[in-house]
């Protein structure tokens, strides 16, 4: 029994860190643009598929990492540019059903181009082979996956708390057309911040593919998870969405071990919990 | 009155003109769930993401019904606008707490709960092989043993609820509905409980899709868990959107191309929804009134010449 159960806690931080990528993203987008972006984890899914790619033609996971957040980050400003910006006038609800257009997209395009067997992507050799835990060991990557994604968060959350950029940006997600007003280019700071948020999601999927390979589906399981985490930690709330994204990973990991067939429900019964007790969520202001 | 009689006749007729009443059958039960769907959208402005929970609770309550207790066919169908009634309007409650379109991600998130709970709870759903087994009664004496009958008995209670919707929108109720769409502040000022009615608009539009689950149900005799599935409501939302919002026909209309393009197009392409996707972004971007509005702009290019 010994070391079991500290694994499977670390592997509930691994893929709350995951979590946690994924929701930072999309509070921003969500707190700024009011756009449950559904598209979001088809990003995270495009990112685990260029991963791949990059991967297997050049044989270096390191620019895999540097590359695919930038790439995937492009790929969201140019949504944000030819779609999102016509679509505003219409109205959110349009914007949200553009974006579920882009999951069929996605999801469908992934099994033309990579097909529809999983991929898969060796570890590179520097964080192979794994840590001694009791009577298990701990893989190596799976350190350096919540390492990378603790450092970006950070960096990110420095940006956003403590440079000028970052004020405009929580400025406009409190009251976007106050920053309007200003004369800030609130359409653009929308782009950028859209850009951002889906980079992350690339990110994620880019360092969750050595660990789980890459699925079409992957993305869409992902999508109602993230929601909760949101939900839970609050709207728009970064610090929200990172630690509700950690809590969520890890109560996974937790039911896993007492009662592995409720352990999905209980995120959503969680989420409702929050709904009604706290319906700004845990972090959340109002 | 005119369109709703073209429409009966077109229903009447289909099944002598294209041999195919099982397919025809799933137009009509897919139909309800859109325009069930566009009750919430088209009528009060709320994007539903979830609408496979109440078709799926619908379909389950219904075939529960026939199978433990031998209920009367009209019974299981009572059942499943019952449950699907019960079970939108507690999380319709719930999704319309929060600001702005906020609603829209718990319907999501609480349709994949719905989908996990199906999946584990064996004993009543079958869980990933399906709840089988389920018996098909007779209705007045009258034996639906067979596909055409089937459909017809369909068609006659799915026209029943189209009819049933079409005189909602033109009751005071839809007038407020489209208060609260247009400006919920200004409902709220007027002094109509806006909360009320939106949970009200959620039973209505979840009995009327517990109500298609159940016919579904009838139909195959079997509930598969796809039945619960968010495809299904994503399924629910492109059709919607392809034929229309602007008029209940509109998502009748979107069922029915979107049925028959998705059985005519998987044969041809296994990628087909590839191309569902463009199409649909199309639609959004350039024509947001979907098929049903075509004539209309057509109408009017013909006038202004």
């Amino acid at each position: 029994m010994s070391g079991l159960i500290e694994i499977q806690l670390l592997n509930g931080i691994v893929q709350g860190m995951i979590y946690a990528l994924v929701a930072a993203g999309l509070t921003l987008i969500f707190g700024m643009l009011d756009i449950p972006n559904f598209a979001h984890g088809a990003f995270y899914a495009l990112g685990a598929y260029v991963a791949f790619t990059v991967v297997s033609s050049s044989g270096n996971f390191w620019l895999a990492i540097a590359v695919v957040p930038i790439v995937i980050a492009v790929l969201g400003l140019i949504v944000d540019a030819l779609a999102m910006r016509r679509l505003a006038r219409a109205g959110h609800v349009y914007q949200i059903l553009f974006t579920l257009g882009l999951v069929l997209i996605v999801q469908e395009a992934i099994v033309l181009v990579w097909g529809a067997d999983p991929t898969s992507v060796t570890v590179p050799a520097a964080l192979s082979g794994g840590i001694p835990l009791g009577v298990v060991s701990f893989p190596v990557y799976r350190l350096f996956l919540v390492a990378v994604s603790a450092v970006v968060i950070a960096a990110l959350w420095f940006g956003l708390e403590r440079t000028r950029y970052g004020a405009i940006i929580r400025a406009g997600i409190d009251d976007p057309e106050m920053v309007d007003c200003i004369g800030i280019d609130v359409q653009r700071l929308f782009t950028i911040v859209f850009g951002i948020g889906v980079g992350l999601a690339g990110l994620a999927g880019a360092l969750i593919v050595p660990i789980r390979g890459g699925q079409p589906a992957m993305g869409n399981e992902l999508m109602a998870t993230s929601f909760a985490v949101v939900v839970i930690g609050g709207l728009g709330s970064y610090l929200g969405a990172v630690v509700g994204g950690v809590f969520v990973g890890l109560t996974q990991a937790i039911m896993t071990i007492l009662y592995p067939a409720a352990s999905e429900v209980a995120i959503f019964a969680a989420m409702a919990l929050v709904i009604l007790v706290r319906p700004q969520g845990l972090f959340g202001r109002r | 009155m005119r369109r709703f009689a073209v429409l009966v006749a077109l229903v009447a007729l289909a099944p002598f003109v294209v041999r195919y009443p099982t397919l025809e059958t799933q137009i009509l039960t897919f139909g309800l769930l859109a325009v069930a769907f566009n009750v919430l959208l088209g009528e009060m402005g709320f994007l539903s993401f979830g609408q496979a929970t109440f078709n799926g609770v619908g379909a389950y309550a219904a075939a529960r019904v026939l199978i433990d207790l031998h209920a009367p066919l009209l019974l299981a169908l009572g059942a499943g606008i019952a449950a699907g009634a019960l079970v939108a309007a507690a999380i319709g409650a719930l999704a319309i707490t929060g600001r702005g379109v906020y609603g829209v991600m718990l319907t999501f998130a609480f349709n994949e709960m719905a989908y996990y709970l199906a999946f584990q709870w064996r004993d009543v759903t079958g869980g990933d092989n399906g709840l089988r087994g389920i018996p098909r009664p007779d209705v007045f004496g009258i034996s639906l043993d067979d596909a055409t009958r089937y459909y017809f008995f369909t068609a006659i209670v799915v026209l029943l609820a189209f009819a049933f919707v079409l005189r909602l929108i033109d009751s005071p109720f839809g007038a407020v509905l489209r208060a609260i769409r247009e400006n919920e502040e200004r409902a709220r000022a007027i002094g109509f409980r806006v909360r009320r009615f939106k949970i009200a608009a959620f039973a209505i539009s979840g009995g009327l899709s517990g109500l298609a689950g159940a016919l579904y149900a009838g139909l195959f005799r079997f509930v598969p868990l796809q039945s619960i599935d968010l495809d299904t409501s994503t399924n629910i939302v492109v059709a919607t959107l392809l034929g229309g919002t602007g008029s209940p026909y509109g998502p009748l209309l979107g069922a029915a191309v979107f049925t028959i393009l998705s059985n005519a197009l998987s044969h041809v392409w296994s990628h087909w929804p590839l191309l569902f996707g463009v199409v649909f972004c199309i639609v959004v971007l350039f024509f947001r009134g979907g098929l049903w509005s075509i004539p209309g702009l057509w109408n009017r290019r013909a006038s202004h010449a």
